[in-house]
């Protein structure tokens, strides 16, 4: 461990690739200068404050860059960090010690896998409730108008029910509207004729709502089934759902896209596909919180709770289970919905009559 | 290891310089490792010195003669790149949800931009790339990159492959061509006749393999259409050929991916050693280039395979062996020595000014 105080590497002069076998010196005064080992003749010489030093990474050879753009060569990486130490900088040091290859790396392997469940589980969430925040309100007004026109070219077609139907239904949705947050001017509801997507209610995040004639007809008289289910889309407007979809994947995919070089194009690939799926189990969980939002929001409003269960229930017996609740699925399975809704019904309606008794 | 001695004095004498990689998986593992790491807890912001901390690892590593390159960005460079970068993707994906009727002008912008990315990151990394303290440059121009990028995936497409040799003429090109080593050119002109000699096996391998498909699905149809269709139509009655053909995406999916990817990187390795034997640096050395098709698809398909049955840890391992083949097939036959060569290279001025601000973080690999 005798402190040399030369370093031996390879010198070039500025902007050149010819090398000349060199001798680097610290002085005791903190100047360095770089000396022909042939000739013994000075090449280049600075203060240590000039000089720009390549930070260490594993055993790839250090550079010292000059001033006069001339450059030093060196393998002897222990080397510059003893005689140059002190302008390489902490950080590095810290850095390299830490990427050395020692058993404490599987330590590094168990945080990995610790973190990335908890930026998954924890930051991302965070950081997509910031992204609401700060959302201005013209980015939902913007997509919603864009999705509505897209919509009606590509699938719905104008409605055939007539006017005072609609008026009646528009009345119904406007008094369950007023006990949602924004209250019954928030919302607007759209009639159309859903021709490929047959009986459905769609809510877009300005609170515009379509519901179709299908969807209509196939409630028949239970109207409170319809609002059961308009109860369900205002729960999707009410929790942002959409836009938090949209924060989240985007999160989820950049955060990947920027370890991508790191872990392999084939495996980042993998990997995006897989918060794909992930994100499906997110859609699902989105669509019990808004069965549980029409729940609470009819019984509000004084009308069944347990109406969206039965509409279920219409939809399971026309159109048979085909839902499994399975890992590629955006909704989750339908009778497994029909229990849930009948019990958190229940229970809500048995704890208001405790309340009031 | 080279006679540089008897180089000198005769006025011409070919000399091989193999490329070598000298890094290894255990030294590699902690910087990726950690660099992982870093990512993570920074929520990606670590990620830009993670870039560098890598590009150094293997530019440093790849030693030809008796020197290694070096690269030279900023982590700070490709912090702002990358946040340009994520917010033109993120741009373009919330522009898709606001007005998805304008989607198919939001998708020309999008391609006529992509020529213009692809220029700058390729000039960026030219840029910051050295050899010997002689810095690469990158000259290709918008057309040439719309030209390679563009029409040639335009052309890929439309012919179902049979025009790629052409595609990959221009892009090996446009790439290869536009370099520049301390102010001296690099031409690149892979001949189209030695393309499609590259390009046949793996065309008749992917001919072959889908034609099996289709006759495989169509012939399970017809042998087992009844119980095919009560298991993937759910008894929603349908037909017996189609029923076949489904069941068997759901089957040959895998295979025909891997087909898809095998036939892909067999080609790849066949250009890459046209392209590179017609590499010549200032109208004097020739890169070589001698990839065992076979061997680099194995290469490439079981380090993906290792990859993920490893839940990624050895990574660094397929990464540092992929490396290690590519420089070992890799030589440059200089005209005398290198040494003499890059002497001469001195006079030019090779630096180029060290602030410059580029597009990075768009990698577009083919």
């Amino acid at each position: 461990m005798a402190s040399d105080p030369e370093l031996e590497g390879k010198w070039h002069a500025p902007r050149s690739g010819r090398d000349v076998a060199a001798r680097l010196v610290r002085s005791a005064d903190g100047n360095v200068s770089v000396a022909d080992v042939e000739s013994g003749g000075e090449l280049v010489s600075a203060a240590s404050a000039q000089i720009r030093i390549s930070r260490r990474v594993g055993s790839v050879p250090r550079r010292i860059f000059f001033p006069d753009q001339s450059m030093f060569v060196t393998r002897d990486n222990d080397g510059v960090d003893r005689l140059l130490g002190a302008s390489v900088g902490r950080g590095t040091k810290w850095l390299v010690e830490m990427e050395r290859f020692r058993p404490r790396l599987a330590i590094a392997v168990a945080l990995i896998a610790v973190l990335a469940f908890a930026v998954y589980r924890y930051a991302v969430p965070v950081l997509v409730e910031v992204a609401i925040a700060v959302t201005p309100d013209v980015v939902p007004g913007l997509m919603s108008s864009g999705a509505l026109a897209t919509l009606d070219e590509a699938v719905l077609s104008e409605s055939e029910l007539d006017a005072e139907r609609q008026q009646e239904i528009t009345n119904g949705f406007k008094a369950l509207a007023a006990h949602a947050p924004r209250g019954s001017d928030g919302y607007t509801l759209y009639f159309r004729k859903g021709g490929a997507i047959g009986p459905n209610a769609l809510a877009l995040p300005d609170g515009t709502i379509i519901i179709t004639d299908e969807l209509i007809i196939l409630a028949g008289d239970d109207d409170d089934s319809i609002y059961g289910v308009l109860g369900h889309e205002i729960g999707h407007v009410a929790d942002e759902h959409s836009l938090r979809r949209l924060y989240r994947a985007a999160g989820i995919t950049g955060l990947i896209i920027l370890i991508g070089g790191d872990i392999g194009s084939g495996v980042e690939d993998v990997l995006i596909q897989g918060s794909a799926l992930l994100s499906l189990s997110y859609s699902r969980d989105q669509e019990r919180d808004a069965d549980r939002y029409s729940i609470e929001i009819m019984h509000r409003a004084g009308r069944d709770p347990e109406a969206i269960a039965r509409f279920f229930e219409v939809m399971r017996d026309r159109f048979g289970d085909t839902g499994k609740g399975a890992i590629l699925t955006t909704h989750p399975a339908t009778s497994e919905r029909i229990e849930e809704a009948r019990r958190y019904a229940r229970e809500i309606t048995a704890t208001a009559k405790g309340g009031d008794g | 290891m080279n006679d540089t001695a008897q180089g000198w004095g005769e006025s011409v004498r070919m000399q091989r310089e193999p490329f070598v990689f000298t890094g290894t998986a255990r030294e590699y593992f902690g910087i990726w490792i950690v660099n992982i790491l870093l990512t993570l807890l920074t929520l990606g912001v670590y990620s830009a010195w993670a870039k560098v901390r890598r590009m150094r690892y293997f530019h440093g590593s790849t030693r030809l003669g008796d020197a290694s390159f070096e690269y030279h960005a900023r982590p700070v460079q490709i912090l702002i790149g990358r946040i340009v970068a994520l917010a033109v993707i993120a741009g373009y994906n919330l522009a898709l949800n606001f007005f998805p009727a304008a989607s198919l002008l939001l998708g020309i912008v999008l391609v006529a931009a992509l020529p213009y990315l692809v220029m700058r990151g390729l000039r960026f990394r030219a840029r910051v790339t050295s050899y010997r303290n002689v810095r690469f440059d990158f000259e290709g121009g918008y057309w040439g990159a719309f030209l390679a990028y563009v029409l040639g995936g335009i052309l890929t497409w439309s012919t179902l492959g049979v025009l790629a040799p052409l595609a990959s003429r221009w892009i090996w090109s446009y790439t290869l061509g536009n370099l520049t080593y301390g102010g001296r050119p690099i031409d690149c002109d892979p001949r189209l006749e030695k393309l499609f000699g590259q390009w046949w096996l793996p065309a008749i391998l992917f001919a072959g393999g889908i034609g099996l498909f289709l006759t495989g699905s169509i012939a399970l149809g017809y042998v087992y259409g009844p119980q095919l269709a009560e298991l993937v139509g759910g008894g929603g009655g349908v037909g017996t050929l189609t029923a076949g053909i489904l069941a068997l995406i759901y089957v040959g999916l895998l295979p025909l991916v891997l087909l898809y990817v095998t036939v892909g990187l067999l080609y790849h390795a066949g250009s890459r050693n046209v392209a590179f034997e017609e590499t010549v640096i200032d109208g004097q050395h020739a890169l070589a280039s001698s990839i065992n098709r076979w061997r680099y698809t194995w290469i490439a398909i079981s380090n993906f395979a290792a990859t993920v049955a490893s839940l990624g840890l050895l990574r660094p391992w397929a990464a540092v062996r992929m490396a290690h083949y590519l420089a070992a097939c890799t030589a440059l036959d200089t005209v005398g020595s290198l040494d003499e060569y890059v002497d001469t290279v001195e006079h030019e001025g090779a630096a180029v000014g060290q602030e410059y601000m580029d597009v990075e973080g768009l990698d577009f690999g083919f």
